[in-house]
């Protein structure tokens, strides 16, 4: 901002919307909102085909399938959403910018995460049924895997965001990026919450 | 608005309506022949939606012409028109008017849909004379109970039908004048449409399902039947003949059909594809192999072989 | 030209800033949006050809000028390459264009993003165009994909024309959804200082309802589009019935996205009208607010009436019936625009430049395509013309009658200020005759095959549709001319038109009150906007600081 725009700008009654051309963390936050709410029609829509194919199915379990071990899955749902409360935990440290009480909060939700893509893993691979059997196959595989890929992606977003943190003065125009993570992380639960509903408590 | 204005108005919408009036009656001419029950009915709500909608063109194709024509800026005139920017009463009434329309378009709509009863899958048969009380002198339908449905088989490219009753197969489709046919719509690969523009009926048959499908036809003659969901390379090539004949006719042919040996049925998309085959080098892509024609007791005058 | 202040000062005198700047990773907006606008024509040009080869196809019954797996490869590219590679691309460019100009910003929200998201475009051009080198060729099931037919794949390989087709969808729905995200943000946050909601320009409104459908209905596309590509790829049964899949379901997927994209592509038109005819007619736009607040409704009313697609595919009576209503209701708020238009010009001082009668013309179009549309909504009345010619005839006098009518007439308006040059009129005009002969000699005369029970997608068809169809051939063939004054002048003008002022139509808005074209930054100071648009016959300011906006120049 040059300071002859400086001044004609404080010549004039600033209104509001003045703030946001500047505002670019605001501006960013309002477009990661808006992208959260478009990609969560995505799982939306999953959710829809699987309760028509599920409702409307005359076979729906393939041979030999009994249901679905809700015991390790819960286990790592508790996993899951805890750590966002620990997520939460390590952005008040950051706001406080408690540095190292912020990376030790931040690890151990990367801990978290990883470990329900273990959890996930495990569960895939003790499964009796692929992606082609049926369509409890092909649902099932493509709602936790396309859950799964995010999962992932949020943890590589928390990578990235704990090596910026050693950064000098990476937190000098604001703190969006941890925000923004740990908003997508939120949002990565919640879908879990109910995909678990759906697929291992409705069965 | 004083009265020479509402003078004006009201001669130019008589005229239009005149106009209106008279194209909703020329639409009739723009349809196939009236082959079925369902069709008078089709037509008619054809007409009254063509009759409405020339009144709006036209209306708006007027106003806009009489303003190109007289409201123009003078070549050399740089200033503004009237600073107009609303008027609540006019935006009220073409708000409340369309409003009113659809309303009637859609309850009209309705009853002409709840008459054709024509069946779709998940729906219950419904047994019952065809409702087309806007025809005069249209002969009485009689009540068709406990008839077996006729399947419709179709495949990737051609169409079979069996009278599973009298144990004939025929690539031709052979119907009852005045009586409800009523038809059971299965597909042996892809989506496949069933539609016969002179009954104006049209159903999608979907693989895997079996389609009961009823409609009423009330003229004798040979009507188009073709497929309209585009089922691969050969889509156009899909058609046969509808036949409505009298039922002694309709009872005469069964029985000399089911007297045929089955023999194999001229396919233009199987024809098609073995002279391509034949010629080796091929002009397109590779495609999916057309099924092999049908084996049926009747399949057609020999005139169709071309 | 009458309405052109000769006298006017010419502000920039600066050296253009270099032509290369358009054929490089920029990130200012204009540069940007002229890209999306040149490739978009491009492919235009691309999918218009594949139209030739149609009607060269359809001017005799017999298919007897392609083979017929080349035919099907025509009509399903000539489909998507004009919407995803013509359509929603150029539109993204005018919106990209005008949107910060309008709302009086330097530039987008996230100048970065956007150019990833039109650089995508030739990226997915080339995914498609290459799928004519993939076995099997190009996908020949048509631009919905339909299964079982998108899932037959004769070649049996694993890359093949669908699936580049799902490949080159996707990514346009990625880079359709970074557009909206974009557009959304720097509409609601970075509007200059007293411009309220309510002073928006309308093509402002229009674009923002636009962008909210895609962010709302493009995901529903790309499940349907996943669950599509594993049961191409990976053998899942979602969608085949011999495996226990549901057809139909793929139906509803395709189309909760697919018909709201239809009002994603004629919004911004209907903002373009809202724009051209209170200038070219010097009043304001009749009923400013209701046309407003009528992009919103039409918005809310596009997500609830997908089926009436899908009336012959086996829906349910009361589902029919539950969308004939939807979809015919949503012609009232369409309507009230058209009669806010009609006000809008009634009574005006018109002016019949290259612009205007591409608006008026596409407004006419337009009103045409609504009533045959209301014709289509009624169930007993599709189910005798849904899948035939008269489907085709309605949508393309939507989408080339108004849509392409619509773009014409913005490039024309804002050609001077993009490019700092005049256009040529005479071209102009001749342009213009050309393109309404050849739109309604092309699309007329499939509303009577239509009804005559002609169906669509075919290469061959009974002799007795012959005489429409050679119409519609030879209008199509004139509307392939018709493009080449338009390339030319717009070649021709951009090159040694005439400088064009700042304000060649004496118009009121904010992108007019600096220099065509505009700096890179766009504006010295930001405006502050001091009254609503379209201020016509009043002498009010549109902002309190017209004389400091210009960028210093040495």
């Amino acid at each position: 901002m040059s300071s002859t725009e400086l001044d004609s700008a404080l010549e004039q009654p600033l209104s509001v919307e003045t703030a946001h051309e500047h505002d670019e963390a605001g501006n960013s936050m309002f477009g990661f909102i808006i992208f959260l709410l478009s990609e969560s029609v995505i799982f939306l829509s999953f959710f829809v085909g699987y309760i028509v194919y599920k409702t409307s199915a005359v076979d729906w379990l393939p041979l030999g399938v009994e249901g679905l071990d809700v015991r390790e899955p819960a286990i790592n749902t508790v996993v899951l959403v805890s750590s966002s409360f620990v997520i939460y935990a390590a952005e008040r440290c950051l706001h406080v910018k408690n540095l190292w009480g912020f990376r030790a909060f931040w690890l151990l939700t990367m801990a978290m995460g990883s470990y329900f893509l273990y959890g996930q893993a495990v569960e895939w691979s003790g499964l009796e049924f692929g992606i082609t059997d049926g369509l409890f196959g092909g649902t099932f595989y493509l709602l936790t895997g396309f859950h799964g890929l995010h999962v992932l992606t949020g943890v590589l977003l928390q990578l990235i965001m704990l090596g910026r943190s050693f950064l000098p003065g990476n937190y000098d125009g604001g703190e969006f990026g941890v925000a923004a993570t740990s908003l997508f992380w939120h949002f990565v639960d919640v879908i879990w919450i109910m995909l678990f509903l759906l697929i291992y408590i409705w069965q | 608005m004083n009265i020479r204005t509402g003078l004006v108005l009201t001669i130019v919408a008589a005229v239009l309506a005149a106009i209106s009036f008279w194209m909703g009656q020329q639409a009739y001419g723009w349809m196939p022949p009236q082959a079925s029950a369902e069709s008078i009915l089709v037509d008619d709500l054809f007409s009254f939606l063509v009759t409405l909608g020339t009144f709006i063109f036209l209306g708006v194709f007027v106003t806009l012409v009489y303003s190109v024509l007289f409201q123009r800026a003078g070549k050399y005139d740089f200033s503004d028109g009237p600073h107009i920017e609303g008027n609540v009463t006019l935006e009220v009434i073409w708000t409340a008017i369309p409003f009113a329309l659809v309303i009637w378009i859609a309850v009209y709509s309705f009853q002409i849909y709840d008459q054709m009863s024509i069946l779709g899958p998940m729906e219950h048969i419904h047994k019952g004379m065809a409702t087309a009380e806007a025809a005069p002198g249209l002969a009485e339908v009689s009540e068709v109970s406990g008839q077996e449905p006729i399947e419709v088989l179709a495949r990737q490219w051609a169409w079979e039908f069996r009278y599973p009753n009298q144990n004939v197969s025929s690539t031709e489709l052979h119907l009852s004048n005045n009586q409800r046919a009523t038809l059971l719509l299965k597909s042996e690969d892809v989506i496949h449409g069933f539609y016969i523009p002179a009954f104006r009926i049209k159903q999608d048959i979907v693989p895997n399902e079996e389609i009961t499908f009823e409609f009423t036809p009330i003229q004798e003659g040979s009507y188009r039947l073709r497929d309209s969901q585009y089922s691969g390379t050969y889509f156009a090539a899909m058609q046969t003949d509808v036949v409505v004949e009298s039922p002694e006719a309709h009872r005469d042919w069964l029985k000399e059909a089911a007297a045929q040996p089955p023999t194999v049925a001229y396919n233009a998309a199987f024809e098609d594809y073995r002279r391509a085959s034949e010629k080796g080098v091929s002009a397109g892509w590779v495609t999916v192999p057309p099924a092999a024609p049908p084996l049926v007791n009747y399949s057609g005058s020999p005139l169709k072989e071309e | 030209m009458a309405n052109v202040l000769v006298d006017e000062p010419i502000k920039n005198l600066d050296e253009p800033e270099s032509w290369r700047r358009f054929f490089g990773f920029s990130t200012d907006h204009k540069v940007i949006g002229i890209q999306y606008i040149v490739t978009a024509f491009f492919f235009f040009l691309v999918g218009g050809l594949f139209a030739m080869v149609i009607r060269g196809e359809l001017i005799t019954p017999e298919a007897d000028l392609v083979d017929r797996t080349v035919y099907n490869a025509m009509f399903t590219l000539h489909g998507t390459v004009m919407l995803f590679l013509w359509t929603f691309p150029v539109l993204a460019g005018l919106a990209n264009y005008l949107v910060p100009l309008m709302i009086g910003a330097r530039d987008m929200a996230f100048p970065r993003l956007n150019a990833v998201a039109f650089w995508m475009v030739p990226v997915f051009g080339v995914v498609l165009m290459g799928s004519f080198l993939a076995p099997g060729g190009p996908s020949q099931a048509g631009w919905w994909a339909y299964p079982p037919v998108s899932l037959q794949n004769p070649s049996g390989a694993l890359i093949n024309g669908q699936f580049l087709w799902l490949l080159a969808v996707a990514l346009s729905g990625v880079s359709s959804i970074m557009g909206a995200v974009n557009i959304v943000t720097t509409i609601v946050r970075m509007r200059a200082p007293g411009m309220t909601f309510f002073r928006m320009p309308i093509f402002v409104w229009a674009v923002m309802s636009a962008q909210i459908i895609q962010l709302f209905g493009l995901p529903a596309l790309t499940a349907g589009a996943v669950m599509l590509l594993f049961d191409l790829s990976l053998g899942t049964s979602f969608f085949d019935p011999i495996k226990g899949g549901d057809p139909i379901l793929f139906q509803h997927f395709f189309w909760f996205y697919s018909h709201p994209a239809v009002y994603v592509i004629i919004l911004p038109i209907f903002g373009i009208f809202s724009e051209l005819l209170p200038v070219y007619s010097r009043k304001p736009l009749f009923g400013y607010k209701v046309v407003a607040i009528s992009s919103l409704i039409i918005v809310a009313l596009s997500a609830v009436v997908w089926v009436h697609h899908m009336f012959a595919s086996g829906t349910p009576s009361w589902m029919r019936m539950l969308f004939m209503f939807s979809t015919m209701l949503i012609s009232v708020p369409t309507g009230i625009k058209v009669f806010a238009w009609v006000a809008t010009v009634w009574g005006g001082k018109i002016r019949l430049t290259s612009a205007m009668l591409f608006a008026l013309g596409g407004l006419v179009m337009f009103v045409f395509a609504g009533i045959t549309g209301i014709m289509l909504a009624a169930v007993p009345v599709d189910i005798h013309v849904n899948n035939t010619y008269f489907v085709v005839g309605h949508f393309h006098y939507v989408i080339y009658g108004a849509t392409v009518m619509g773009v014409y007439a913005a490039l024309y308006h804002w050609f001077p200020k993009m490019t700092g040059r005049m256009y040529n009129e005479g071209l102009g005009k001749l342009h213009f005759v050309l393109t309404f002969i050849g739109a309604n000699l092309n699309f007329f005369p499939m509303h009577p095959l239509g009804l005559e029970g002609m169906p669509r997608r075919v290469a061959s068809y009974d002799p007795e549709f012959a005489f429409w169809n050679v119409m519609a051939s030879l209008g199509a063939f004139l509307l392939g001319m018709s493009t080449l004054p338009f390339i030319l002048n717009m070649v021709g003008s951009w090159i040694q038109g005439e400088k064009a002022p700042d304000n060649p139509w004496r118009a009121i808005g904010i992108e007019w009150l600096v220099s065509s074209p505009p700096s890179h930054e766009n504006f010295e100071v930001l405006p502050i906007v001091v009254a609503a648009p379209y201020g016509y016959g009043k002498s009010d300011l549109l902002v309190s600081n017209a004389d400091a906006l210009e960028v210093a120049h040495e």
